[in-house]
């Protein structure tokens, strides 16, 4: 009966890790090993032999590597902050807002960019900054009353400001429904006894709302973070990662590596392992520095 | 005597065997053993599939075998094949572009159709492989002498020009010369929102190939030469070739770098454009005036402008062959197919119904040359002489080298890399990739 009793928990558990094994830990342990080894999947007759860390100094003396880290940590460090700021503002708006009907109308219309997949994202922004018939030029046309033609997808800036346009449409909706729910969790008497000390809204805001939407905007921080450094079908569709080099981010360059052209599945798993160090990194500064609860 | 009378009696009786054959092969016999079997294929979005799947009924009502086939981008295709390849799987029809006939055929995931050649229950006698045109057949399907696919999708850069827009302008035709294009239709066609010419460059296959490479053909540069395969894009003419590009940008719509195929056929289409210069496959796209603006009576196609180097059009299409990792069963399911949609005696209905056909006989057909106006250019571009068997370097390095060219070729464009600082940057990667591969230290044969 006691080892019975004793056996059930993993029983129960087994199942779970079992899936989380097979799906998560043998293709990081299997990645781990390729990483080591000569692995040229266009080339079945080469050998895979072991080869040390020679795939990770092939990696840490690539340029094109680090370009493309450079321009991931901007595309991160510009279109994050953005949504998050416009996403507590839509939060705020949505929350107290004089908006009646209109709210519940909006609140499912953020939605609507999250249901999208990322490949009609991409799609979508082809055809809204294509340089002769999109609607962004036509809108600016409007506006300025002359042909304005701006190339969005031709020239190297406009391209990267397209991807990050595009990024935040998408995701700011996701940041706003999350800091709704935290909102949610901001007792009424709390607000209402402070507004007996202040009426200002950024102490109010800063003193009351913000300490109960740390554990809100570090679910943001984690979970976006992962997910751009991991973006790939939609600048994918956009640009292809050009013109040039310069909306190819960390992921497009790693498939680019592991599965066309050179198929060097060698040198892609260690900069993926290198990249999970880096999003792992960056989750742990999160929770570190932002969110001191229990886990911390 | 006695002995010329007998090799005399051999040889009519060789001959009389082979015209039985002939007489008694038909292509419902070849297939009864293989009725059922279901052959996988992959297809492009692009008219000779769509006018391979139009034929497609009346082969599998003629053999009982059916074709399934899923339409791929084409940029996703060499991705998915090499991942199904080497997981032992993959269509049983291989589509190979003429770029990764070396990488398929050197890693063995394709059968070499000698072995159906040589078996006379497959082998249809009206084969004729020397009806194919030379250079396709050669440059689109063998691989170290040895056929792996026949010629499906065929193309050949030609250049389409919109007659009209031209005539408004002053000019009686298109230019003869790519310098002409340059220095005298450039200036004129230029302004108010339009653009003399537009070049294919976006990142892809679509700036090495249609861009990159047909710059540095045209000068009678070249990407490695041939003998040494040392990189040679920092020799006068390879630079003469890329300079002429940048040149000629002026002349282009401000956002080319991005334009793929489908942007700049619409550009010509919409009449933004009035000068291109496009695979022959699109002419059923610019001809489709649901479509197109310009109309018959205003579209002109011809051979590509001549170069310093005369005339060398770009060169590119598919062939099929058959997938080693396939059963035996599903492999000659699969030539009776190939063989069947690429026989001359259905190439014309191919062609009719949008196709382009790598055979010969077809072309010379009066119907055929009076309805469709690229043929006799195209035809031109495949002759012997003119046609660039290795346009592109068909060797397996090729698909990691295009994305090296591709990516820097459209930042020579944008100004970001001067075209000998690019060159050097691309030489010195070719050259590592050859290195690496055995090419230089004989381990490797040279073969492009």
């Amino acid at each position: 009966m006691h080892t019975q009793r004793r056996i059930t928990p993993f029983v129960f558990l087994a199942p779970a890790v079992l899936v989380l094994a097979v799906v998560g830990i043998y293709p990081l342990i299997f990645a781990a090993w390729v990483s080591l080894h000569t692995y040229l999947l266009a080339q079945p007759n080469i050998p895979h032999d072991f080869v040390w860390l020679s795939n990770y100094l092939t990696v840490l003396k690539d340029g094109s590597f680090w370009g493309a880290i450079g321009r991931t940590l901007l595309y991160l460090g510009v279109s994050l902050p953005i949504q998050i700021a416009l996403g507590l503002g839509i939060a705020m708006l949505l929350r107290r807002g004089p908006w009646g009907r209109l709210r519940g109308f909006a609140r499912v219309a953020l939605v609507i960019p999250l249901a999208m997949t990322p490949v009609v994202t991409g799609l979508i922004g082809r055809l809204m900054f294509n340089q002769d018939f999109g609607v962004v030029n036509f809108a600016l046309n409007s506006v300025t009353g002359q042909t304005v033609g701006t190339e969005w997808l031709g020239n190297p800036n406009l391209a990267f400001v397209t991807i990050l346009l595009m990024e935040i449409w998408q995701w700011t909706p996701f940041a706003a429904l999350i800091f709704l729910s935290g909102l949610t969790a901001v007792p009424v008497e709390v607000e209402e006894a402070a507004t007996l000390e202040t009426r200002s809204f950024w102490a109010m805001l800063r003193h009351i709302q913000l300490p109960f939407l740390l554990p809100a905007l570090t679910a943001i921080l984690i979970l976006r973070t992962a997910d751009i450094l991991k973006q790939f079908d939609m600048v994918y569709t956009l640009t292809s990662g050009g013109p040039g080099s310069s909306t190819e981010l960390i992921n497009l360059y790693i498939t680019r590596i592991g599965l066309r052209g050179a198929f060097d599945q060698g040198v892609a798993s260690a900069q993926a392992i290198l990249m999970l160090v880096l999003t792992t990194v960056l989750s742990r500064m999160y929770i570190r520095y932002l969110y001191r609860g229990d886990n911390a | 005597m006695k002995r010329t009378a007998l090799a005399l009696s051999a040889a009519v009786t060789a001959l009389l065997g082979a015209q039985a054959h002939a007489q008694s092969w038909s292509l419902a016999a070849a297939a009864a053993p293989y009725k059922g079997t279901t052959v996988s294929a992959i297809f492009l979005d692009r008219p000779g599939y769509k006018a391979a799947a139009a034929l497609i009924p009346q082969f599998e009502k003629e053999t009982g075998i059916k074709i399934n086939f899923e339409v791929v981008p084409y940029e996703s295709t060499n991705q998915r094949y090499v991942l199904d390849f080497t997981s032992g799987g993959g269509a049983d029809l291989v589509l190979s572009d003429v770029v990764w006939i070396g990488q398929f055929a050197d890693a063995g995931w394709m059968v070499p159709l000698d072995k159906f050649f040589k078996d006379p229950k497959l082998a249809d006698p009206a084969l004729n492989l020397k009806g194919f045109f030379p250079v396709l057949l050669n440059s689109f399907g063998t691989w170290n002498n040895k056929v792996y696919g026949l010629p499906f999708d065929n193309y050949s850069g030609l250049m389409y020009y919109n007659k009209c827009s031209l005539k408004a302008a002053g000019f009686s035709g298109p230019p003869k010369t790519w310098d002409e294009l340059l220095k005298v239709y450039g200036p004129k066609l230029t302004g108010g929102g339009k653009y003399a010419f537009a070049l294919q460059s976006r990142r892809g296959e679509t700036q090495s190939a249609d861009s990159f490479m047909r710059t540095l053909w045209l000068a009678g540069g070249s990407l490695i030469d041939p003998k040494t395969f040392q990189p040679t894009l920092g020799s006068a003419a390879s630079q003469r070739g890329l300079k002429f590009r940048q040149d000629l940008m002026k002349y282009m719509p401000p956002g080319v770098v991005d334009m793929d195929h489908n942007e700049v056929v619409n550009a010509f289409n919409q009449g933004t454009v009035p000068i291109i210069t496009e695979w022959s496959a699109f002419y059923p796209t610019i001809t489709d005036p649901k479509q197109s603006k310009i109309g018959l009576n205003c579209l002109g196609v011809t051979t590509e402008p001549l170069g310093s180097a005369g005339l060398k059009p770009a060169l590119g299409g598919f062939s099929l062959g058959v997938n080693s990792n396939s059963d035996a069963k599903k492999q000659a399911a699969a030539y009776l197919f190939i063989q069947w949609i690429t026989a001359e005696k259905n190439a014309k209905a191919y062609v009719q119904a949008g196709g382009v056909s790598g055979r010969q006989a077809v072309y010379k057909d009066p119907a055929i040359r009076a309805k469709y106006l690229y043929v006799d250019p195209m035809v031109k571009s495949w002759s012997a002489g003119t046609a660039v068997p290795a346009f592109r370097p068909r060797f397996a390095e090729w698909p990691q080298i295009s994305q090296i060219v591709a990516e820097n070729g459209t930042k020579i464009m944008l100004g970001q890399l001067s075209t000998v600082a690019g060159a050097k940057t691309i030489d010195d990667q070719v050259r590592a990739i050859l290195t690496k591969a055995g090419y230089y230290s004989g381990k490797k044969l040279k073969l492009q």
